[in-house]
């Protein structure tokens, strides 16, 4: 059966971009327009990078607009600091937030569809975690396409891509990166439609394969994303960092987890218990509902676990209450239109008349491949992997430490992807050519395809998927403890066993979902061990990892987590610094970015 | 209480490796909560894993899951079980892929001849207007927009170019409404270009009128009224 597997064909673009979502179209988009007639070939999982996860972001894109007279870029870096629990990176923090409202005129002069004001001018919605005065009152930065935001980036970098000649391989995914003296010179790709693999080697390539929750039972996260992108990473030997760091949305819809935008609440939807009674008001005093995602979603988990939460008839799972039926009739059609009719289409609900069941979804990696901030991949907290770039919800810059603020992803993918863009264009006209196909390209992948195709056993590979989804939710989840993420541990090792004993009925290469299904399933749990591990090592609570036996906040783990594993279950740590570059600069409220107190 | 459905799904398959199609019956057992995309895997798990089918977001945002039940395209993501009965007045399903291209396997069809239409017209701007005197972003008022919207929330899910009469030589009411949107969108420029692309011969001449595009529109966009302005010469 090995023999079968080879290569077929060789690609030698300049740029190798993996993952075509609006991370990866965005710096592609940047290096055509520096350096036009560069050739960029992208590799995406869907049938039309147009179909990328990106597309479902909802709520807006973060950006102080200089014309605002009371905003201010300040208070968005300090937002971002405070809301990531002291652990994002001030470098990155201040290089993004300071050329958001650029990005926004770069994506509107390329025909995005902001809404607008009644002058004419892009309008602004306030969010959680975003507010003026350093945390005093609530701030209208969320610029956005009424409730499809994602799209309308997603809608805008894709047709760039096109105007720009930008060639994609769709369906496919990359299995193995290539590498010629510690350089990448590009991958090695499987394209499903086909079962071709093709080895495309490049001067540069740039990950950007977005997320992974797909390991949790209630996801918000599309069927995709399986963390393919981190587990080529780690097993090139390659680090990745803080994956510990899994954001939990308040409000997915109970049942599949779709995510309901915060912009719900930020139009003023407010959460309710089983008793009626706003509880975020007893949380979160000041911000109330519009609280930052890992508070509110541990808050909603509280009021579950003290009695104060509901059971779905259907879905039987439990919940608490979205109210949106004060809201004006305008705002249901023209703001949020969308989004209610998530919750007609799956659950029944009419949201201008009835409470809305949500609970809390996985939704977002806060961690990734680590960077630079020309997001350049980091062997280690020195150094790079020359060739080797990263951006978007794959990459870790970071500009989100341990938490994530709502339309901070979105504003991250864009101005991360024109960095790495900018930073890539430079490389090209310096970097030698390639060179010839390595000797071993394939290998690998050959080897793996080789044991699935050839496995005879009685693993159930969607028993290994559910049960892998049960336990991370039970012990990898909003609430973690040692023992429970150390049975996670034992468990994930006999998960990983069952799989590798699991036999294929099919064993074509042409559209055989099960074979590309399986190869996700090791990502998985690949990945999970990672999130696990780290979860384990930081005995702490900060941002979106919480510890039920250390609910405090740390200065002992005021570091970034970096992590290898190139065998199952080895999991070696490491650590990088976190940057405090504004606090160090002894600028204007330099104190505002020291280790501060973190309430709402 | 929740309530349990009997279905039969007659699912329309293909193995490219032998080239044989045929037609396979499933028998399950579904909750009414559950949709389309849900008992296909079901089926993967407890009956078949070979069954081939696609999608990606499963909440109607990406347009990957285009398929047709009963002849009627749509997305299988967003049906669900016990809309499925209430509409179709039977527990009995034909699953086909859309015919908007060939099929790779099973219910998966090579889209990417299907989105060569998309790309034909050019769905970004050809040629933007001046930037504003004082700076900025372009200034568009509500009503501006608000007149080609509706449009803009097209996700190429090709629905509407399975169902529409209009089967050869047309470049598919999803097409020509992205070539519509720019048509309408005030920084774009390049009108003329737009309007060759727009009267050429596999363009709204093609269209008859039947608004099945509109019909079937999973995102409820009235296709057929804005392809009938932009005949009528009518667009503002």
């Amino acid at each position: 059966m090995g023999s079968k597997l080879q290569i077929d064909s060789i690609l030698r673009p300049e740029v190798l971009v993996i993952g075509a979502g609006g991370a990866g179209l965005r710096c592609a988009a940047e290096i055509c327009e520096r350096r036009q007639d560069t050739s960029v070939v992208v590799v995406t999982k869907v049938y039309s990078p147009q179909k990328s996860h990106t597309a479902a972001a909802q709520g807006g894109m973060a950006a102080v607009d200089p014309n605002d007279p009371v905003d201010k870029v300040l208070y968005h870096m300090f937002d971002t600091w405070k809301g990531s629990d002291c652990s994002s990176d001030q470098n990155i923090i201040k290089k993004v937030c300071e050329s958001a409202w650029e990005q926004i005129l770069w994506l509107e002069r390329r025909g995005m569809h902001f809404s607008r004001t009644e002058e004419g001018r892009i309008a602004k919605r306030p969010f959680g975690g975003h507010m003026l005065n350093f945390g005093e009152v609530k701030a209208f930065r969320a610029c956005y396409e009424a409730d499809r935001t994602g799209k309308g980036i997603m809608d805008t970098v894709w047709a760039e891509s096109l105007k720009h000649g930008v060639v994609s391989l769709n369906q496919s995914v990359a299995t193995e990166l290539l590498f010629r003296n510690g350089r990448c010179i590009g991958a090695i790709v499987f394209m499903e439609q086909n079962g071709k693999f093709v080895a495309v080697l490049a001067k540069a390539t740039v990950m950007a394969t977005g997320g992974k929750t797909r390991m949790y039972q209630v996801s918000s996260n599309c069927r995709q994303n399986t963390g393919d992108g981190l587990a080529l990473m780690l097993q090139a030997g390659l680090p990745v960092m803080d994956l510990e760091a899994v954001q939990f949305h308040p409000t997915g819809i109970v049942g599949p987890g779709i995510l309901a935008s915060e912009a719900l609440r930020g139009e003023g939807g407010i959460l309710r218990n089983k008793d009626d009674e706003p509880f975020m008001e007893r949380y979160a005093p000041t911000a109330k509902d519009l609280a930052p995602r890992d508070l509110v979603s541990r808050c909603i988990m509280t009021e579950i676990r003290e009695g104060r939460g509901c059971i779905h008839a259907d879905h039987k799972l439990p919940h608490v209450w979205l109210d949106l039926r004060h809201l004006p009739e305008h705002i249901h059609k023209t703001r949020i239109q969308e989004v209610c009719s998530f919750f007609c289409r799956f659950v029944g609900v009419e949201p201008q008349s009835q409470l809305c069941p949500v609970t809390p979804t996985a939704h977002y990696q806060m961690g990734g491949a680590p960077t630079n901030e020309f997001g350049e991949v980091q062997r280690d907290a020195q150094q790079i992997v020359p060739g080797l770039y990263a951006c978007g919800e794959f990459a870790a810059a970071s500009l989100h430490g341990h938490n994530r603020l709502g339309t901070n992803s979105l504003l991250e993918l864009i101005t991360m992807g024109k960095v790495v863009g900018k930073r890539v264009s430079a490389y090209l006209d310096e970097a030698e050519d390639p060179g010839n196909l390595p000797q071993d390209a394939g290998q690998h992948i050959f080897g793996q395809f080789s044991d699935y195709l050839e496995t005879q056993g009685r693993g159930r590979y969607s028993e290994i998927r559910d049960d892998l989804r049960i336990l991370m939710t039970a012990k990898v989840g909003v609430f973690r403890n040692e023992q429970i993420l150390r049975e996670a541990i034992e468990r994930l090792k006999e998960l990983k066993e069952r799989a590798g004993e699991i036999e294929l009925t099919s064993k074509s290469l042409v559209m055989n979902q099960s074979l590309v299904q399986l190869w996700e399933l090791h990502h998985l749990l690949d990945v999970s061990m990672v999130i696990a591990s780290g979860a384990l090592s930081r005995k702490e609570s900060r941002g979106a990892h919480y510890r039920e036996d250390y609910p405090e906040r740390s200065s002992e783990f005021q570091y970034h987590t970096l992590a290898y594993m190139t065998e199952f279950g080895e999991v070696t740590l490491g650590r990088r610094p976190i940057d405090m570059s504004i606090f160090e600069a002894r600028g204007e409220h330099y104190e505002k970015f020291g280790i501060i107190e973190r309430k709402y | 209480m929740s309530q349990e459905y009997d279905l039969t799904l007659k699912v329309s398959r293909y193995n490219p490796d032998i080239r044989r199609s045929w037609i396979q019956v499933y028998r399950l057992k579904a909750g009414r909560i559950l949709r389309f995309v849900d008992l296909f895997q079901k089926i993967n798990d407890e009956q078949d894993s070979t069954l081939a089918w696609r999608s990606s977001c499963e909440h109607g945002q990406c347009g990957t899951c285009g398929i047709r039940i009963n002849g009627k395209p749509l997305l299988s993501c967003e049906l669900l079980v016990e809309d499925a009965v209430r509409l179709f007045k039977t527990q009995t399903f034909t699953v086909e892929p859309l015919t908007v291209a060939p099929v790779t396997r099973d219910l998966v069809i090579d889209m990417e001849k299907a989105y060569e239409q998309v790309h034909f017209v050019k769905p970004y701007i050809i040629q933007p207007a001046p930037e504003h005197p004082e700076g900025d972003e372009y200034r568009i008022s509500p009503r501006e927009l608000e007149a080609y919207v509706e449009a803009t929330r097209c996700i190429n899910c090709f629905c509407c170019v399975a169902a529409c009469v209009t089967q050869k030589n047309y470049l598919g009411p999803n097409a020509v409404l992205a070539n519509i949107v720019r048509l309408m969108d005030p920084r774009e420029m390049a009108k003329q270009e737009r309007m060759d692309i727009l009267y050429s011969e596999q363009g709204t001449p093609r269209c008859r009128t039947a608004r099945a595009c509109s019909f079937v529109c999973p995102k409820e966009i009235d296709i057929a009224h804005f392809i009938a302005s932009a005949k009528e010469g009518n667009l503002k």
